[in-house]
C-alpha cells in the first residue's frame, strides 16, 4: 500500500509519519512513534483508555484515521509531565491511591487535563460528567474522581 | 414507579487454596547501603502485592518503605509464589517476605549485640535504628550497622517461605482445616428501582471489611470500592451471552457486555475493620475477593426489598425486574 506522509504536532515538538493511509491515529503513536502509553483497550471508541489529547479536546485514537491528524497538534500521557516529574494532576493520581492497574490511567489523566485546561476549577458533577467516558475495572472510579478534584484544587 | 430498597450482604472467606498446600517464597538481601531487594514470585497486576512486600519488609527490618525495591514475578529470578488467586498473596507470600527478612537479620542481630554489646534477644530495629529495648542509650544508625557488617565480611541475606497450616480434606465427609484464616465482610446497599421500566439505579453502599490489619489502608478502600463496582455490575448489568451451538461468546465487545462507568456508581462508603491476633504478616489477611463478593447478594436483597420480591438469580436485568413487578401485582390482585 502506498504510505502517506503526515504533519502534526505530537508533545509539543513538530514530526512527520510516513504511514499506510488504513492505520489508525492510534498505531500512529504507538508503533511508529513509540508511545505506547496510549492504550488500546476496545478499539470501538467504549473504553476510553486510548484517549489524547486532540486539538484541546479528548479524543479516542481508536477512532481516528492517522490521515485526518494532518495539521494536529497531540498530547499524551508523555507530553504531560515537566521535567520527567509528575504533573499536578499526575501527583494527585499518585497520592489518591487512584491507580490499580494502571491501565485505564493514561486515558483518565489525558480526559482530566483537557477538562482542567478549559475549566481549571470545576464541580464535582462536572468532573464526573467529564471523566464518564473511560471505563476501569479496578478502582470503581471513587479515588479517580478525588484525584482530579484534588488536582483542581491546586489549579 | 419508582421504589427504594435496601439490602445486607454478609460473608466469611476462607484465605488461599482450600485443603491444599500453596506455598509462596521471597527472597531478600540488605545491602550495604541500606537499601533491600526483595524478590517474589507473587504477580502484581494493580492489588498492590509488591507495595505490600516492600511494606512487611520495611516493618520488619525497621527501615524505610523507600528502601525497599521489589522484583516480582520474574521466574526467572523469583522464587515460587503460587498463583495470584484465592485472596492469598498478602497473607502468603507476606509472610514468606517475614521469614526471609527474619533470617536476613540473623547476622544483622549478632553484628548489632557484638557491637552495643548487648544480648541478641534485647535488640530493637526500628526507625533506621537499632537499639537495646532494655537500656536505649545503646543504639546505632542502619548506617554504621551495614559499616560493621561489610568490615567483618557478613552478609545480610534471607530466604523464606510460608505455607499455610491446613489439612487436606477428608474426601468422606469434607472435614479437615480447609484455611487457615478468613476474612469476615458486611454490605449495606440501598438502590431505587423504577418499575416501569426496570431501571435501577444504585443509591449508597457501606462495605466494612475484617482484613486483619490493613498494611496499606488506601488501597484497602480502592479494593472495597474496585470490588462493589465489579459485584452491583455483577447483578445489574453485566452477562456474558454463550451461543450454545458453537460456544462463542456473542457479546465480546464493552458496548454489549456492560461494565458500569462512574455515572452507575453508587455512593461507596469502604471501612476497613482492623482485627488482631491472626497469622498473617502483622496480622493481615486477603482482600482480593471478599471486596467483591458481600455487594452481590447485597445488591439483589436491595432491588427485592423495593420489589416485596426475592430475586434468586443473577443478573437481574430490567426485563427480570418490570416482569417479577407485574407478576406479584396479578398475584395480589387475584388473591
Ligand atoms: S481503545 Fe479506543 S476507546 Fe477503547
Ligand atoms: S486501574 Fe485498572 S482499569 Fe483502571
Amino acid at each position: 500500500m502506498n504510505k502517506i506522509t503526515v504533519h502534526c504536532t505530537v508533545n509539543h515538538k513538530p514530526v512527520s509519519v510516513e504511514i499506510e493511509p488504513n492505520k489508525r491515529l492510534l498505531d500512529m503513536l504507538r508503533v511508529n512513534l513509540g508511545l505506547t502509553s496510549v492504550k488500546e483497550g476496545c478499539s470501538e471508541g467504549e473504553c476510553g483508555a486510548c484517549t489524547v489529547i486532540y486539538n484541546g479536546e479528548p479524543v479516542t485514537s481508536c477512532c481516528i484515521l492517522a490521515g485526518q491528524a494532518e495539521g494536529a497538534d497531540i498530547i499524551t500521557l508523555e507530553g504531560v509531565s515537566v521535567d520527567g516529574k509528575p504533573d499536578v494532576v499526575q501527583q494527585a493520581f499518585i497520592e489518591s491511591g487512584a491507580i490499580q492497574c494502571g491501565f485505564c490511567i493514561p486515558g483518565m489523566i489525558l480526559t482530566a487535563e483537557a477538562l482542567l485546561m478549559k475549566n481549571p476549577h470545576p464541580t464535582m458533577e462536572q468532573i464526573k460528567e467529564a471523566m464518564s467516558g473511560n471505563l476501569c475495572r479496578c478502582t470503581g472510579y471513587k479515588k479517580i474522581e478525588e484525584a482530579v478534584a484534588l488536582a483542581a484544587s491546586r489549579m | 414507579m419508582k421504589r427504594r430498597g435496601t439490602g445486607v450482604g454478609c460473608m466469611f472467606y476462607g484465605i488461599g487454596n482450600t485443603g491444599l498446600p500453596n506455598p509462596a517464597a521471597a527472597f531478600v538481601e540488605v545491602l550495604p547501603d541500606t537499601s533491600v531487594n526483595v524478590i517474589v514470585g507473587a504477580a502484581d497486576i494493580g492489588q498492590g502485592s509488591s507495595t505490600m512486600a516492600a511494606a512487611v519488609a520495611a516493618e520488619t527490618l525497621g527501615l524505610a518503605i523507600e528502601n525497599i525495591h521489589v522484583t516480582w514475578a520474574d521466574t526467572q529470578v523469583a522464587p515460587e509464589g503460587g498463583a495470584t488467586s484465592a485472596s492469598r498473596q498478602t497473607f502468603i507470600t507476606g509472610n514468606a517476605v517475614k521469614n526471609a527478612c527474619t533470617q536476613a537479620m540473623g547476622e544483622l542481630r549478632r553484628t548489632a549485640a557484638e557491637k552495643l554489646e548487648v544480648p541478641e534477644e534485647d535488640l530493637v530495629f526500628r526507625n533506621r535504628e537499632i537499639y537495646s529495648s532494655k537500656d536505649e542509650t545503646k543504639r546505632m544508625t542502619y548506617p554504621e550497622l551495614m559499616g560493621a557488617m561489610s568490615y567483618r565480611g557478613r552478609l545480610a541475606v534471607g530466604a523464606g517461605y510460608y505455607n499455610p497450616k491446613t489439612t487436606y480434606l477428608n474426601p468422606a465427609d469434607m472435614s479437615g482445616v480447609p484455611y487457615e484464616v478468613y476474612s469476615y465482610a458486611t454490605c449495606i446497599l440501598e438502590v431505587e428501582v423504577d418499575t416501569d421500566t426496570g431501571e435501577v439505579t444504585l443509591l449508597k453502599c457501606v462495605s466494612a471489611h475484617d482484613v486483619g490489619t490493613p498494611i496499606n489502608p488506601k488501597m484497602v478502600e480502592g479494593q472495597i470500592e474496585g470490588g462493589t463496582a465489579m459485584g452491583t455490575g455483577f447483578v445489574i448489568s453485566e452477562k456474558i451471552d454463550v451461543d450454545p451451538k458453537t460456544l462463542a461468546i456473542k457479546n465480546p465487545t464493552l458496548s454489549k457486555y456492560i461494565i458500569g462507568t462512574n455515572m452507575d456508581m453508587p455512593e461507596i462508603y469502604p471501612i476497613a475493620v482492623s482485627s488482631e491476633g491472626e497469622a498473617g504478616p502483622f496480622g493481615a489477611k486477603g482482600l482480593g475477593e471478599p471486596a467483591l463478593i458481600p455487594s452481590i447478594p447485597a445488591t439483589m436483597a436491595a432491588i427485592g426489598n423495593a420489589l416485596g420480591v426475592t430475586f434468586t438469580k443473577t443478573p437481574i436485568f430490567p426485563a427480570d425486574i418490570v416482569k417479577a413487578w407485574k407478576d406479584k401485582q396479578a398475584a395480589e390482585n387475584q388473591g
